[in-house]
């Protein structure tokens, strides 16, 4: 066990020396979350009304409804998108080949290549949500922090799963994130992410219940906007972790036989 | 299984060497069999067979992972390295030298037979072959272009189980060694061809593997930083505690480096001998025409500076 956290460290060492190296991203980034929390602001000044506050389910108007929704998009990206990234890094530097010589599992490289770039974008959903509170009224005073920790972190795992089946599938087919492309875009409909899903039509409300984002944004509301206690998300973390428990060993014996079929192949370092 | 362990660096051949596959074979077969206990070798490969599917364009490219092996790269291939000894894997391009690194490099699987590094089996316990490999492909790829030569060599040490101290301790070594003590405090993308060689050796050789896996080392360096390289791996080789096996198409670095050259052509090996008696064997008077004699051809795969 000491072992394994000793490597997640060493890869999140690796990738914050890497970042350091690059002058300046953290203050250009503190500026983009300004710009895009100032946007949706405006958006939601444009919108907003009595009718549409009575039909989100939480108080804060739709600046806050929006901006949660915005960030949680992050957050699904980062854990879409990082297994992949760190995949094609590795293959494109040649250092995924000496990666796979060392003695270290496979399951502490996918993990251990997460880990700075979660951090990274935890970072950066705070700024937002920083911005917002300090600029543009965002509610922070109902928040339940443990809750929005607990509700991330669950989110985390289960949309991991399905990050690790995509670096599986770009693995063997070298080009393509099917995971990000099918969850992104059902997500943007029937995700409840700039929207309610009540104002769905049935058929696509029953698509929206299926969907664990849908469960991990309404937990994430209600942890920041809507006062709960830290037992009233664990139907919704329960349910999250039940995604998880499917999706994260599925992805990991998906990537494992994908590595398995390109070295048998001969393709590994292909791109 | 060696034929004789007393031989560390000789250059005379042990007359029985050309027995060796086939007594690899009859080892490979009691192991299995009998459960028979008999002194490891550094490498030992058995009846190693590798094909690759073919390569496809087009949409059906879409499909070359599930298309069934069938172009042959390895073909039933068994001999062994010894404690301490240098092998060099000669053939021209396309007879397999990579493919059986990066079978023992636990990189490819093998379509049948054994490959094992210090008693390892590469397929079924890779990760116990790997604690006794150290692998250098040869390009100037592999580190993280962004880190310094010693946050990169540290991060690869650590990865293999060295404590930081014990990691810090053998960089020191082989920067003094290896002339590397500019080079660490810089980024990599900064540092010459020949300096990356240079970090990648001491990177294979960090966590003092028993042997050495080198694919064309000197490819991509230029004639002075070449013959230096190789004075640096003679010096290494001299310690004999770690076992080489390399790929080359330079005969003069096979000749400075190489106990014993195993000639591949079409996945097959023709010879496995030392140097001396390719040569005595084939009745020639330089590697190269021996190279020729045993091929069958001139062969377009050898380096410019094996002609000179």
């Amino acid at each position: 066990m000491i072992s394994v956290l000793r490597e997640l460290w060493l890869f999140f060492l690796r990738d914050l020396y890497i970042a350091k190296s690059y002058r300046s991203p953290v203050v250009m980034e503190i500026v983009q979350a300004l710009f895009g929390t100032a946007m949706f602001y405006y958006v939601a000044r444009f919108v907003d009304s009595p009718e549409l506050r009575q039909a989100l389910p939480q108080s804060g108007g739709y600046f806050a409804f929006a901006l949660v929704g915005f960030v949680f998009l992050d957050y699904l990206n980062a854990a879409l998108d990082t297994f992949d990234r760190s995949l094609e890094e590795a293959r494109d530097t040649g250092t995924l080949e000496h990666l796979l010589v060392t003695q270290t599992s496979l399951p502490a490289m996918l993990a251990g290549s997460a880990l700075y770039p979660f951090a990274a974008t935890t970072l950066r959903i705070a700024v937002y949500l920083a911005w917002g509170a300090l600029l543009f009224g965002f509610p922070l005073r109902t928040a339940n922090w443990l809750a929005v920790l607990l509700v991330l972190l669950v989110s985390l795992l289960a949309f991991s799963g399905l990050g690790i089946l995509s670096a599986g599938y770009l693995l063997l087919f070298k080009r393509g994130n099917p995971a990000k492309w099918l969850l992104l875009g059902i997500s943007s409909v029937a995700g409840g992410m700039l929207f309610p899903t009540s104002i769905l039509p049935d058929w696509l409300q029953l698509f929206a219940r299926l969907n664990p984002i849908t469960y991990a944004l309404d937990a994430l509301r209600a942890s920041l906007l809507g006062s709960v206690h830290l037992r009233d998300v664990l139907h919704h973390v329960s349910i999250l972790l039940l995604f998880a428990a499917v999706l994260l060993p599925l992805g990991m014996l998906a990537f494992a036989a994908a590595l398995r079929r390109t070295k048998s192949t001969g393709t590994l370092a292909h791109r | 299984m060696p034929l004789s362990r007393s031989g560390h660096g000789t250059s005379s051949g042990h007359p029985l060497t050309f027995l060796e596959p086939q007594i690899s074979q009859v080892v490979s077969l009691f192991r299995t069999r009998y459960n028979f206990a008999v002194p490891d070798s550094a490498v030992s490969i058995e009846s190693l067979v590798k094909f690759f599917p073919p390569a496809r364009g087009g949409w059906r490219g879409f499909l070359q992972p599930f298309e069934r092996p069938s172009i042959p790269a390895l073909e039933d291939l068994s001999f062994s390295v010894r404690e301490g000894e240098a092998v060099a894997l000669l053939g021209a391009n396309g007879a397999g030298k990579s493919t059986l690194l990066r079978i023992l490099a636990t990189l490819l699987l093998p379509t049948s037979g054994r490959a094992r590094i210090a008693g390892h089996d590469a397929v079924e316990s890779p990760r116990e072959a790997r604690q006794n490999l150290g692998y250098h492909a040869g390009s100037d790829l592999g580190f993280y272009a962004r880190l310094t030569g010693r946050e990169n060599l540290l991060f690869f040490g650590r990865l293999n189980r060295l404590s930081v101290a014990t990691a810090r301790d053998r960089i020191a070594q082989f920067s003094a060694r290896f002339e590397l003590s500019e080079a660490l405090d810089r980024q990599v993308r900064t540092l010459s061809s020949g300096t990356i060689q240079r970090l990648s050796l001491s990177r294979a050789l960090l966590h003092a593997p028993r042997v050495l896996l080198l694919d064309e080392p000197t490819r991509s360096l230029d004639a002075i930083a070449a013959r230096s390289f190789r004075h640096f791996l003679k010096s290494e080789l001299q310690r004999g505690t770690t076992s080489l096996l390399f790929a080359s198409h330079s005969l003069p670095e096979i000749e400075l480096l190489a106990d014993r050259i195993a000639v591949l052509s079409e996945g097959r090996l023709l010879a496995l001998d030392t140097p001396s008696s390719l040569k005595q064997k084939t009745s020639s008077t330089s590697l190269e025409e021996a190279f020729v004699r045993l091929t069958g051809h001139r062969h377009e795969g050898l380096a410019p500076e094996a002609h000179q």
